[in-house]
C-alpha cells in the first residue's frame, strides 16, 4: 500500500523527523553549482510517452491556462494564450512530436526565446536534478525535436529540445529562416 | 314322463297305476255281473212270475171250467162258488199278470185273453142261470152250450198263445242274458290281461330304472366316498400340521405376551420422558422470549451502526475535499517552485541562491503532495471500508431481519412441538392403556389358541373317523350294487 508510510503513527512520526532533518540541513549544505555539475530537468508526459525538458530552455510554466482556439490548417497548433499581456502562439508537443493524440493538453510551458511560443503537454511528472554527465547526448536527424536521452526512476527518457521544436514549429508555418526571426 | 322323479315317486305311480287297473277291472267286473244278474233277474222274474203267472191264469181256467163242469153237472152251489171264486182269482190273476208284463205284444195277447174270458163268461152265464132251474140230470141237454164251447176254446187258445208268447221271450231273453254274460267275461279277461300287461310293464320299467338309477347313485356314492376318504387322509394331516402350528401358535403368544409387556413398560417410560419433554419445552418458550429481545436489540444496534459508518463514510469525504485542496495547494507551490526555479537560472549568484530555496521549496511541495495523496488514498481505503462495512452490515442486518424471522419459524415450530409432545404424550397413555388391554386379548388369545389346539386334535380324530366311515361306504356301495343286480365285475 502506498499509504504504509502513513498508516503507523510511529512511521509517520520518524519521517516528521526525517523532513526536518533534512529541511535543517539544507541550510547547512554548502551552495550547488546548478549549471556546471548539474542539468535542472522537466519530467513531462506528451501523448501517453515520458519525455524529458531542460528547465533552461523554458521560461515559465503553466497549468490550465485557457488557450483560444484559432482556425487555420494545422492541426499541433491549439490557438493562442495571455501571458504577462502578450499573445503567444500554443502548439501541441505530441503532435509535433508525430503522435497527436485527442485528449485536450492541461500543462503549457513557455519556449526561451523569441517569438514567444508556448509547448502544450498533458502531464507533468516533477521536477528534477540530474548529474550533466548522466545525459546521454547524441545528434538526431536535423528535424527531430529530440536531442539526448535522460534515465531517471521510472525508465530513460528523450530529452525534448525545445529549440529544435521550436525549428519545426517554424518549418510547419513556412518561415524558412528561423534564425533570422531569432535575432530579430 | 318318469324321469326327474323320485324313485319311491315312481313306484307308488306304477302301484297307482296298477291298482287303478285293478279297480277299473275290479268295477268292470262289477258291473258286468250287475248287468249279467240284471238280466238273469229279468228272465228269471220273467219265468217265474209271468209264465208262472199266465200257466196258472191257464190252470185256473181249467179249474174254473171243472168246476162249472161239475156244477152243471151235479148242480150244486158248493161248485157254482167255486167256479165263481176260480173267475175272481182269473181276473184278479189277470189284473197281477198285467202289472208284471212289460211288452206291449205280451199285454195285447193280455188283453185278448180277458175279452175272450169276458166273452167266455157272458155266454156262460146265461147257462149257469139256467142249470138252477133245472133239476133232473137229463135236461141237462137242455142248455144250450153250444156257444160256449168255441168261446172256451177261443179263450184257452188265447191263455196258450201267451203262454208259449211268454215262453217264447223267456228263451230270447235267457239268451240275451247269456250273450251278456258272455260279454262281460270276454271284457273282465281283456280287463285282467291290460292288468297284468301293464303291472309286468311297470314292474319291468321300475326294475330298469331302480337299476339304472341306484347304480348311478351308487358310482356317485364310490366316487363321492373316495372323494371323502382322501379329504379325510388330507384333513388327517391337516389336522396333525394344524395341530403343531398352534402350539408355535401358541409358543408365540406367550412371546407376544412378554413383549406386549414390555412395551407397557416402555409406553409407560415413554409417557415419563414425555411429560419431561413438555416441562422442558414450557422452559424453552421462557427461553425464546428472551432470544427475541437479543435479536430486536441487535437489530437496533446494526442500525445505529450502519448510521455511524455512513457519518463515517460523509467525514472521509470532506476529509477528501480538505485533502483535494491541499494536493491543488502543493501542485501551485510546486509550479511557483519550478517557475522560480526557471526565473533564477537566469539571475546570476544571487538568482542561484534563490534557485536553493525555490528548489527547498519544491521538494517540501512535492513532499506535501505525496502525503496528500497518501491521505487520498487512505481516505478512499477508508471509504471503500465504511462502504464494505455499510453493505456488510447491511447484509448483517437482513440476515437479522432473516434470521429473525427463521427465529418466529422456529419459534412456531418449537411452539408445535410442544403441542405435538403434549399430543404424544396423550397418544403414549392411549398406548399404553391399549398395550395393557392387548395384554389381556392376548392372554385370552393364548387360552383360545389352546382350546384351539385340542378341538385340531379332536378333528383330527374325527377326520380319520370319517376316513374309515368313508372306506365303509365304499363297501356298502358295492353291496348295493350286487343288491341290485348292477354291481361292476
Amino acid at each position: 500500500m502506498s499509504g504504509a508510510g502513513l498508516s503507523d503513527s510511529g512511521a509517520v512520526a520518524d519521517r516528521i523527523a526525517e523532513l526536518r532533518d533534512d529541511f535543517d540541513r539544507s541550510f547547512a549544505q554548502p551552495a550547488r553549482r546548478h549549471d556546471v555539475e548539474h542539468a535542472e530537468l522537466l519530467a513531462i508526459g506528451a501523448g501517453g510517452r515520458p519525455y524529458a525538458m531542460r528547465l533552461t530552455q523554458t521560461a515559465g510554466l503553466f497549468p490550465d491556462r485557457p488557450v483560444t482556439a484559432l482556425p487555420g490548417p494545422l492541426s499541433a497548433l491549439l490557438g493562442v494564450a495571455g501571458f504577462s499581456g502578450s499573445i503567444v502562439p500554443v502548439y501541441d508537443l505530441a503532435a509535433l512530436l508525430g503522435h497527436a493524440v485527442a485528449d485536450r493538453p492541461r500543462w503549457l510551458v513557455l519556449a526561451a526565446g523569441s517569438p514567444p511560443l508556448a509547448l502544450a503537454f498533458h502531464e507533468l511528472h516533477g521536477h528534477v536534478q540530474v548529474p550533466a554527465d548522466s545525459i546521454i547526448s547524441e545528434g538526431f536527424g536535423a528535424r527531430d525535436s529530440l536531442r539526448g536521452m535522460v534515465p531517471l526512476p521510472g525508465g530513460t527518457r528523450p530529452i525534448v529540445d525545445v529549440a529544435a521544436a521550436r525549428a519545426a514549429v517554424h518549418q510547419l508555418t513556412g518561415h524558412s529562416h528561423p534564425d533570422e526571426e531569432q535575432s530579430r | 314322463m318318469m324321469r326327474g322323479r323320485t324313485f319311491g315317486s315312481k313306484l307308488a305311480g306304477g302301484f297307482a297305476l296298477t291298482a287303478l287297473l285293478t279297480l277299473l277291472m275290479g268295477i268292470a267286473s262289477v258291473l258286468a255281473l250287475t248287468i249279467v244278474v240284471g238280466g238273469k233277474n229279468d228272465v228269471i222274474d220273467e219265468a217265474s212270475d209271468g209264465l208262472v203267472t199266465a200257466e196258472r191264469l191257464n190252470t185256473t181256467i181249467e179249474s174254473r171250467i171243472g168246476n162249472y163242469r161239475a156244477y152243471l153237472l151235479n148242480g150244486k152251489q158248493e161248485y157254482l162258488d167255486l167256479t165263481n171264486a176260480d173267475r175272481a182269482r182269473f181276473l184278479d190273476e189277470v189284473s197281477e199278470l198285467r202289472a208284471k208284463l212289460s211288452s206291449p205284444v205280451e199285454l195285447a195277447m193280455l188283453t185278448t185273453v180277458a175279452q175272450t174270458e169276458a166273452e167266455h163268461a157272458a155266454l156262460l152265464a146265461p147257462v149257469l142261470e139256467r142249470r138252477k132251474t133245472v133239476t133232473d140230470l137229463r135236461s141237462i141237454s137242455q142248455l144250450n152250450t153250444a156257444d160256449v164251447t168255441p168261446a172256451r176254446q177261443a179263450l184257452q187258445n188265447a191263455i196258450t198263445a201267451l203262454t208259449a208268447r211268454m215262453r217264447s221271450d223267456v228263451s230270447i231273453a235267457a239268451r240275451h242274458s247269456s250273450r251278456q254274460a258272455n260279454a262281460a267275461v270276454v271284457i273282465v279277461i281283456v280287463l285282467g290281461v291290460l292288468s297284468i300287461a301293464s303291472a309286468v310293464l311297470i314292474a319291468v320299467r321300475l326294475n330298469r330304472g331302480l337299476r339304472r338309477q341306484v347304480g348311478t347313485a351308487v358310482g356317485h356314492i364310490q366316487s363321492s366316498s373316495a372323494q371323502l376318504e382322501a379329504a379325510a387322509a388330507q384333513q388327517v394331516s391337516g389336522g396333525r400340521d394344524q395341530a403343531s402350528a398352534m402350539s408355535e401358535i401358541t409358543t408365540t403368544i406367550s412371546e407376544l405376551l412378554i413383549s406386549s409387556r414390555q412395551i407397557a413398560d416402555s409406553a409407560q417410560r415413554v409417557s415419563l420422558i414425555a411429560e419431561e419433554t413438555s416441562e422442558a419445552a414450557l422452559t424453552g418458550d421462557a427461553t425464546i422470549d428472551r432470544t427475541r429481545q437479543s435479536i430486536t436489540a441487535i437489530r437496533t444496534q446494526v442500525d445505529q451502526i450502519v448510521a455511524h459508518m455512513l457519518a463515517l463514510g460523509e467525514k472521509s469525504q470532506q476529509i477528501g475535499g480538505v485533502v483535494d485542496l491541499v494536493s491543488e495547494l502543493a501542485e501551485q507551490t510546486n509550479i511557483l517552485a519550478i517557475n522560480a526555479t526557471i526565473e533564477a537560472s537566469g539571475a546570476g549568484e544571487w538568482g542561484r541562491r534563490f534557485a536553493v530555496v525555490a528548489e527547498e521549496i519544491r521538494k517540501l511541495a512535492d513532499r506535501t503532495a505525496g502525503s496528500a495523496k497518501e491521505i487520498r488514498t487512505l481516505i478512499d481505503d477508508v471509504r471503500s471500508a465504511v462502504n464494505i462495512t455499510v453493505m456488510a452490515t447491511e447484509t448483517g442486518a437482513k440476515s437479522v431481519d432473516a434470521g429473525s424471522r427463521q427465529f418466529d419459524d422456529a419459534t412456531s415450530s418449537f411452539r408445535k412441538i410442544a403441542e405435538l409432545v403434549a399430543t404424544t404424550n396423550d397418544a403414549t397413555r392411549e398406548i399404553e392403556l391399549s398395550t395393557k388391554q392387548q395384554s389381556t386379548a392376548v392372554e385370552q388369545v393364548n387360552v383360545a389358541a389352546t382350546d384351539t389346539t385340542r378341538v385340531t386334535r379332536e378333528t383330527e380324530a374325527s377326520a380319520t373317523q370319517t376316513k374309515q366311515t368313508a372306506a365303509h361306504l365304499a363297501s356298502l356301495s358295492n353291496d348295493l350294487l350286487e343288491l341290485v343286480g348292477t354291481g361292476r365285475r
